[in-house]
């Protein structure tokens, strides 16, 4: 009952927060001083054209009935149209979805590959070369820029030894959409060329995302394992003779990993917001090349539309992680 | 672990030659711009020229430099003899891509969209063409009756890109014009179809075999535009194979890296792109001529010209491109003299205050231009303030002269080969504020610049041009630095490639695998 009530609680926030959300976002993307109506009119336009088109498109009515369109048009998942484009916002936004989600997905799961095992290897060999040697190496990955080891990764495994395509998602375009994820639709269609284009395409974008997430893992394995070592438990397991794998692997890690569960929450979210440089430097086509594209065209519609799908993610993101909380540690519940 | 991305790579290239280039019959060209909408009547803008040239016609056609007019939907017209007339004739065997032949009906049913539209190119017709004004006198006959006569109207027809209005009438929603369909839908004559379309990553164009104009002897069968954003990744793709051609107007340094690739050709034009300084001719001190030619005397030509921009391009001493005819060509140019701005800073007469130069954010050579003006400003006392922004926020200040900035750099590119284009838009009254975002209004400039606007007589219009030029230059109206030349990278696998500065050589007919 304790485990519903918090769930109704965390969502019911949702309400006041999202609220609040696309509040801040309309005023924040309304400051930039463009005149939405010029650019939809293009460079050419007279001064009658643009006022007539603004009249039009109820640029000229007050930002506070402005907004109340808008939420309004958002309560039935209309988030207008490109200024730019003249296409469906929310269109655009969920046929890039699937590419973002791919990637984040992928390097999530990379980045937990690397991340716990070598945060528990560093915390179990505390203070010896390796561990100086891995705590080195999650600095530096949370220190470097990913623009910049994108393009070195570029340098070395396209151009160079030529392993790996440059960039884009698929070489031409992608197998028959089903779900929009090309690794799962090959293997829903069984397109093996499209699933080896799909992996060997999301590869270098991929370890470009993870590797500063995999750093924050390990940090943060490292810090749990080292906690729950020293445990009575641990000490007992040893005095009764189990082998020294099995105490750390199972019975050490499982402890050691609730915070790092919520770190890998939140994780998600950054990866997803910050796909935005990586997509960017790798041509995928995702939300993170659409805001760029927006910010560069000043599409105030376009970049709310994608600013509020981020704060949705989220939200929705810490919900879950709030939920998982209440299974992995029952105390939460108290 | 560590075996793991290896261990994937292998896999995955097993399965796929997804690493390697593409096939000799077909062109894959990387754009720093989207392909969001292959509407040809919404969009007017350079960048995505590729859409309406390769899968739409227009009544006549640009191409090659200097850009020449030929005849392509249209064979001929002829114009009223009070200029307000224009009856063009038709072919008779140009079929859309599904079969059906066009008509004048066709054409008429286009131009009644493009303005009720009132985007894309509408905006160069609105001024001169009502709705309602275009008529089909027969199936191979269109005739179109001018608010005013319009020099330039034969200019601007290569924009009316023709639809096949049946398919399109059967898509329409709610009287939408096929809006909604026509975002990712194809229904023009153009030499590609449309083969696969995804607005986050570009097209593929199908080679229509039926083109009204034939095809030569080597051609493309499929073309590919994929947007790609990052400069470098498309440089490298182009020397990796992965491309065959990229658009033409890189950095310098870009440049120079591609003709060390052994895979890259860069054909060279000087094209028809002007780099000035507009200036707020409306606003002290800017409204005395002393200061502007103060300005005009203190930018660095050739350290910009030759330093920065490593000779590149080439010094345009007014506004109408060096290559254009109008142009005067005894005009020598503004020079580097700072001597010569302080003493005509000296002869203004009201105070002079701090400037604000407005540079387009992500375009280094309007903040390294502004930067260098601002040094030589700063060792004349003068206080210049640089603030930059993405250019959609620029150009919206520009156009409102409540909030125009003093000065900006930007370039004026060809929508249509005509001096019109240039000191027209820019220095004539009749664009105030839109298109001459300076203010500038001298009676002198405009009589000239409305005469050649009216007048039918070629030589007339040159002299007109010619004289317009002179006095704006005289005036200081603006600091005008470079005609842009063209690099255009391309694959030593391709060729054929037609550049035109109106299509920017996005025009893919004419291209075709290297022998």
């Amino acid at each position: 009952m304790r485990r519903i009530e918090i769930i109704l609680s965390r969502l019911l926030w949702l309400i006041p927060t999202l609220v609040g959300l696309v509040v801040v976002v309309f005023f924040i993307a309304n400051v930039v001083p463009t005149d939405p109506a010029r650019i939809i009119a293009g460079e050419n336009a007279t001064t009658e054209q643009v006022e007539a088109l603004r009249a039009e498109l109820g640029f000229d009515r007050p930002l506070w009935e402005q907004l109340g369109i808008y939420v309004r048009d958002l309560a039935t998942g209309n988030m207008g149209r490109s200024l730019y484009t003249q296409r469906p916002i929310a269109d655009d936004l969920a046929h890039r979805l699937p590419a973002t989600l791919e990637l984040t997905f992928a390097a999530i799961i990379i980045a937990i590959g690397l991340g716990i095992p070598l945060g528990v290897v560093s915390a179990v060999k505390r203070n010896s070369l390796t561990d100086q040697v891995l705590r080195v190496l999650s600095v530096s990955g949370l220190a470097i820029a990913s623009f910049w080891l994108a393009m070195e990764l570029q340098m070395l495994f396209s151009t160079r030894w030529g392993l790996t395509p440059l960039n884009g998602r698929i070489s031409g375009f992608g197998p028959d959409e089903i779900t929009g994820f090309f690794v799962l639709d090959s293997l829903l269609t069984w397109d093996m060329e499209s699933l080896g284009g799909a992996l060997l395409h999301l590869l270098l974008p991929a370890v470009t995302l993870a590797l500063p997430a995999a750093a924050t893992i390990l940090r943060f394995t490292r810090a749990g394992v080292l906690e729950v070592i020293n445990s009575n438990f641990v000490l007992y397991e040893t005095a009764m003779g189990l082998p020294r794998g099995l105490i750390i692997w199972k019975y050490v890690l499982r402890n050691a990993l609730i915070s790092t569960v919520t770190q890998i929450g939140l994780i998600f979210g950054v990866l997803f917001s910050g796909a935005v440089v990586v997509e960017a430097v790798f041509d995928w086509p995702g939300l993170g090349t659409y805001a760029v594209q927006s910010i560069l065209q000043s599409d105030n519609k376009a970049i709310l539309g994608f600013t509020i799908l981020v704060g949705v993610v989220f939200i929705v993101v810490n919900l879950i992680v709030d939920i998982l909380h209440t299974f992995i540690d029952p105390r939460t519940l108290k | 672990m560590r075996g793991l991305p290896l261990a994937l790579v292998a896999a995955a290239l097993a399965f796929t030659g997804a690493a390697g280039p593409a096939a000799a019959d077909r062109y894959v060209h990387a754009n720093n711009s989207a392909y969001d909408t292959l509407d040809p009547h919404v969009v007017g803008d350079v960048a995505r020229v590729a859409t309406r040239l390769n899968f739409y016609d227009g009544l006549y056609r640009w191409v090659d430099n200097p850009p020449q007019l030929i005849p392509w939907l249209a064979t001929s017209h002829t114009v009223s003899d009070d200029g307000l007339v224009w009856t063009f004739s038709l072919r008779d065997d140009v079929p859309f891509h599904d079969g059906s032949l066009m008509t004048a009906e066709d054409v008429v049913w286009s131009v009644e969209r493009m303005l009720a539209l009132k985007r894309g190119a509408s905006t160069l017709f609105l001024p001169v063409l009502d709705p309602g004004a275009t008529k089909a006198l027969d199936d191979t006959t269109v005739e179109f009756t001018l608010k005013t006569p319009s020099a330039i109207f034969g200019s601007i027809v290569s924009d009316i890109y023709v639809m096949n209005s049946d398919l399109v009438k059967e898509n329409e929603v709610d009287g939408d014009w096929g809006q909604a369909w026509l975002t990712d839908h194809v229904a023009g004559s153009g030499s590609y179809m449309l083969d696969r379309y995804d607005p986050a990553v570009g097209f593929i164009g199908e080679r229509f075999e039926d083109h009204f104009a034939g095809w030569g002897e080597s051609y493309y069968d499929e073309i590919e535009f994929r947007t790609v954003l990052e400069t470098n990744t498309r440089v490298q793709g182009l020397m990796r194979g992965d491309y065959q051609g990229l658009d033409g107007y890189l950095a310098p340094d870009q440049i120079a890296r591609l003709r060390d690739s052994d895979n890259v050709q860069i054909i060279e034009q000087e094209s028809m792109r002007v780099f000035h300084f507009a200036m707020n001719n409306r606003r002290p001190p800017f409204d005395d001529v002393n200061f502007r030619k103060a300005m005009a005397h203190a930018f660095d030509y050739e350290g910009f010209i030759g330093s920065i921009l490593q000779d590149s391009v080439v010094r345009n001493p007014t506004i109408i491109p060096n290559n254009m005819w109008g142009a005067p060509k005894d005009v020598e140019g503004y020079t580097f003299d700072l001597e010569k701005a302080k003493e005509y800073l000296d002869k203004v007469e009201g105070p002079i205050r701090t400037i604000h130069i407005g540079t387009l954010a992500g375009f280094s050579e309007t903040e390294q231009a502004a930067s260098l003006l601002q040094n030589a400003l700063a060792k004349i006392g003068v206080t210049a303030e640089i603030e930059s922004a993405p250019w959609p926020v620029v150009n919206s200040r520009m156009q409102d002269p409540e909030q125009m900035y003093d000065m900006v750099p930007y370039w004026k590119s060809t929508y249509y080969a005509d001096p019109n284009n240039w000191i027209g838009e820019l220095y004539g009254a009749r664009y105030i504020p839109t298109r001459n975002v300076s203010g500038y209004d001298n009676p002198e400039v405009n009589a000239r610049l409305e005469k050649a606007l009216v007048s039918t007589d070629q030589a007339e219009r040159q002299t007109l041009y010619e004289e317009a030029a002179r006095i704006v230059y005289d005036d200081a109206a603006g600091i005008w630095i470079y005609n842009t030349k063209w690099y255009g990278p391309y694959s030593t696998e391709a060729a054929g490639i037609r550049f035109s500065p109106v299509g920017n050589a996005q025009d893919m007919r004419w291209a075709h695998p290297a022998d």
